[in-house]
């Protein structure tokens, strides 16, 4: 499947977190959601039934984008912007 | 306590705030976006270094920004959540509005001694096979990632809906460098007749007019097919990306069974847009039935004051117009507001936006009307027994139809809720209220207004228990 | 249970089946004495315990209700705990399951020791508990519907979004208009039942008859679906609290904190105007729940709501035949939804003409005429 791809601007300064314990790179100024989808994860969470999700509305109203940032569940990943050192998880049964 | 709160910082909301604070008061405004804009004016981040992104085809966005951002009276909250609306009383035994807000820092409340909601709007959700897979995501959602974090999500695109807002996005695609296979809109080619009604819409708006015609003809000039009286029926997962499937409608939106099939790594949906009313049917606001205006919107008066005491209410809430339409509501909400805080009412501002309202509605009437989806032919799209109808509780259609069928006595969407749990999930309904009240008034054989809309409550955005331990602190 | 029986039956519903109190509550089956009826001291304890025989009786009834009506209904009776963090409450629960145990509950204080083996979620705040094997919960939200469609099925009929606008009795029988979207009938019974919750009073004043009830608005609060935490229904000794997980995973918090209702400008509570949720309430409830369980607070909260139920004065029910009205009974008031089993068994029982097994003299509505 098609990675999600940077398109050239000034970003700001480069940044890791990891993603289930894999090191990702993003930049000051990005959403989770942004830097998950260049990362090319093809899950933000998982549902109950065992459907993989990923963001849909990207403004903060469907939760498709759901992940756990530092312990804490159901997080927007859309509405959340990247620090360096945060940890975040797949969302199991959203 | 502040005079006045508002809820999100798009055209309407920074209207309002300018034309209060301009008057002396104190205006807080909680948004969960990075930045102020709304949806429309999305940008990148402040640590990218630019102040402004493009706000094409809306002049008047740079200025109003910058008057916003600057304001001594305005204080802003963004990346936090009103999740709720309370009523208490101040030290002063005084009946005060509280928001309950949620931000990355815990829960707090904050009043003020009016509120307006200025919430905005979100895309049309529309249900059909595949909607949930990884790669179909909304036209807001394509949108505002090339604009504000300058991220492409896909290289090979379908477009498919019935808003012009895909003609628009495909040439910004186009310009990101993406492959456009095919646009699919569900109307038919608006005939001569309907463009002649559609003329007096033009005046006041030849740059919304300039920016279509400059997309199209970049639309043309890649060479991308558009077909009309095609709606997206299916989308199945392939090991390459997404397989989906096309189909032919008649005019009134139903599908004739004639299709074809395209590969692609996104699928855009982009049928229209929301309200978003969640919060003013959570403080108790009368909403209204308003199909062309996206669905349930909230009921106001000429001052935009809502049936809910100091509730005010602009922009897409109101009825989904655009965003000349909602500066021109905030500003108006604003000058109301302002003066039953008790500054003078400014005739001549208001005579200026009440023009403003006027001309934007000439427009956005035409809008509507030529674009308004048909609801009932979209839901018949979910009738397959495995579709999924709730995103959140993954109820799907048998389950629709059982509760239906088995439950002769259920006739609202807050019914079929309770019997099979559709609506009761993290989104709180906003994305199966349409197609599940669509399916009671085909069931039924009744209007889609019949069929009421999602009780809202506290919160209307999840929230940790903790952050309502933490909303006792003043 | 009456169409069962041979009756025609009319179920008339102003909104839509479950749509009020019934759907709102929160689902508990207690059937140990609730805080609001031991807050008060021992000796309202004493009294709010003379419901007990109707208690018992639900329990029963309950278990048996999903073979009995045929459909699925979720019940479970996987016990019930009222929690205590210190000595007065530990006191004051004792006092109270020897009261329960004379009317013949099983019902047990558990030490620490005891809590650890069962229930080793809870705090180590919680010092000790009564323990009541046969409480648990109801699905409250499937409920309702599964009951409508068992009295279809029994030859009961139902019209939902339609209002009574008229009492009366003449000709030896009830006659009864109702209004709804497709105008106004005039309905004809021979007996009447009213189990309309917070609008009983005012269903009372149109056939003449008194019927005193207290409106209460109680906010519950629901989270997100969770793997499973909490098999026990728990309530609290010392507070307002009860805490139980749903069969489908989400956690229901609640125990009777206050919501604000709407009144009209004489003073009158507006029941179709929607309660006003406290903030102090959310907070409150918050802060017991995760005192008591503090893995709590970072579980996300899906929506906090409000159920407006009815009590009494004496905090026992109103259930029996209605004085000076042939023909017509009332059934509501407090645990009402615990209790709504037993409350069918004694109206099927008296509509039929016979004896109820319960004596209802304690609930009967002629105890207002009496006092």
């Amino acid at each position: 499947m098609f990675k999600a791809q940077r398109l050239k601007a000034n970003r700001g300064r480069a940044l890791q977190f990891t993603f289930e314990g894999t090191t990702v790179t993003a930049y000051d100024g990005e959403t989770v959601a942004t830097a998950l989808l260049a990362a090319g994860v093809t899950a933000f969470n998982v549902t109950r039934g065992g459907e993989p999700r990923m963001p849909f509305c990207n403004m903060g109203t469907c939760f498709d984008c759901a992940v756990c940032v530092n312990g804490h569940s159901l997080v927007r990943a859309c509405l959340t912007d990247v620090s360096s050192g945060m940890q975040v998880n797949r969302q199991e049964g959203k | 306590m502040h005079d006045l709160g508002i809820v999100g910082a798009g055209p309407a909301g920074m209207a309002a705030a300018l034309a209060v604070a301009d008057m002396g008061f104190s205006v807080i405004v909680v948004d969960e976006q990075a930045r102020a804009g709304g949806q429309i004016f999305r940008r990148p981040p402040e640590a990218w270094g630019e102040r402004h992104g493009v706000y094409r085809p809306y002049a008047w966005a740079r200025d109003l920004i910058e008057r916003f951002e600057d304001h001594p009276k305005i204080t802003a909250a963004f990346r936090a959540t009103a999740f709720g609306v309370l009523r208490g009383n101040d030290k002063d035994d005084r009946a005060s509005l509280e928001l309950a807000v949620s931000s990355p820092d815990g829960g707090q409340r904050v009043s003020a001694r009016r509120l307006l909601l200025a919430t905005g709007a979100y895309d049309m959700p529309v249900a059909f096979p595949g909607w949930t897979l990884p790669g179909v995501m909304t036209a807001g959602a394509i949108q505002s990632l090339i604009k504000s974090q300058k991220l492409l999500s896909g290289k090979r695109v379908v477009l498919a809906g019935s808003h012009p807002i895909q003609l628009i996005l495909a040439g910004q695609l186009l310009d990101a460098g993406a492959d456009i296979v095919e646009i699919a809109l569900a109307r038919d080619l608006p005939g001569l007749k309907e463009m002649a009604r559609g003329l007096p819409a033009v005046p006041g708006h030849v740059s919304i007019f300039t920016e279509a015609v400059r997309a199209l003809s970049k639309i043309m000039r890649h060479g991308v097919p558009i077909r009309w009286r095609t709606v997206v029926s299916e989308a199945t997962p392939e090991d390459t990306g997404l397989r989906v499937r096309l189909e032919t409608v008649d005019p009134s939106w139903l599908g004739t069974g004639e299709s074809h099939l395209h590969e692609a790594d996104i699928l855009v949906l982009g049928y229209g847009f929301t309200p978003s009313t969640e919060l003013a049917r959570q403080a108790g606001c009368e909403m209204k039935w308003d199909s062309a205006g996206g669905g349930w919107t909230v009921l106001h008066d000429a001052r935009f004051q809502s049936t809910a005491p100091d509730i005010f209410v602009a922009g897409e809430p109101t009825g989904v117009a655009g965003a000349e339409r909602a500066w021109a509501e905030g500003h108006i909400a604003g000058l109301f507001i302002a003066a039953s805080l008790g500054a003078k009412l400014d005739d001549r501002a208001l005579s200026h936006s009440t023009r403003r309202l006027i001309r934007a509605g000439r427009f956005s009437d035409v809008m509507q009307t030529m674009f308004e989806p048909k609801r009932k032919a979209l839901a018949e799209l979910s009738r397959q027994d495995e579709t999924v109808i709730c995103r959140c509780e993954e109820v799907r259609n048998r389950q629709i139809e059982d509760a239906l069928q088995n439950n002769p006595f259920i006739q609202s969407v807050n019914a079929v809720k309770l019997e099979c749990r559709s609506g009761m999930g993290v989104c709180q309904g906003r994305y199966c209220e349409g197609t599940v009240a669509a399916r009671i008034g085909n069931a039924r054989e009744a209007s889609i207004e019949a069929s009421g809309y999602y009780n809202a409550h506290l919160p209307v955005k999840p929230v940790a228990l903790q952050v309502y331990r933490d909303i006792s602190k003043d | 249970m009456i169409a069962r029986e041979g009756g025609r039956v009319l179920l008339v519903e102003r909104d839509q089946i479950n749509q009020h109190a019934s759907g709102s509550n929160a689902g508990s089956l207690h059937f140990q004495l609730e805080y609001r009826m031991i807050e008060r001291g021992v000796e309202a304890a004493r009294k709010a315990a003379e419901a007990m025989p109707l208690h018992l009786e639900a329990a029963k009834l309950w278990s048996d209700l999903p073979d009995l009506c045929g459909q699925a209904i979720e019940v479970k009776q996987t016990g019930g705990l009222m929690i205590a963090e210190n000595t007065h409450q530990v006191e004051l629960l004792e006092k109270k399951t020897e009261i329960e145990r004379s009317w013949g509950l099983d019902n047990r204080m558990i030490d620490r020791t005891e809590i650890d083996r069962i229930a080793p979620y809870l705090s180590e705040r919680v010092i000790a508990a009564a323990h009541c094997p046969t409480e648990g919960k109801a699905d409250a939200r499937t409920a309702g519907p599964a009951l409508a469609r068992a009295a279809l099925q029994a030859g009961a009929q139902i019209q939902t979004r339609t209002e009574v606008t008229r009492l009366e009795r003449h000709g030896g029988r009830w006659h009864v208009v109702v209004t709804s979207a497709e105008g106004t009938m005039e309905l004809s019974a021979e007996s009447i039942v009213i189990a309309a919750g917070v609008w009983t009073t005012r269903l009372g004043q149109m056939m003449g008859a008194h019927l005193p009830t207290i409106p209460l608005a109680l906010m519950m609060t629901v989270t997100q679906r969770v793997p499973k935490l909490i098999p026990h229904l728990v309530q609290h000794a010392g507070g307002r609290l009860s805490l139980k997980q749903a069969l489908d995973g989400n956690i229901l918090i609640g125990g009777g904190w206050p919501a604000r209702l709407i009144r009209n400008a004489d003073g009158e509570p507006n029941f179709e105007a929607k309660p006003e949720l406290l903030a102090s309430s959310l907070s409150g409830n918050a802060d017991m729940a995760i005192r008591v369980l503090p893995e709590l607070s970072r579980i996300p909260v899906i929506r906090s709501w409000v159920g407006t139920t009815t009590v009494t004065s004496d905090q026992l029910p109103l259930v029996g035949p209605i004085p000076k009205q042939p023909g017509a009974f009332v059934a509501t008031g407090g645990s009402a939804f615990t209790l709504g089993p037993s409350f069918a068994q004694v109206l099927a029982d008296l509509i039929a003409g016979r004896m109820p097994d319960t004596d209802l003299t304690a609930f009967a509505p002629d105890r207002y005429e009496r006092a």
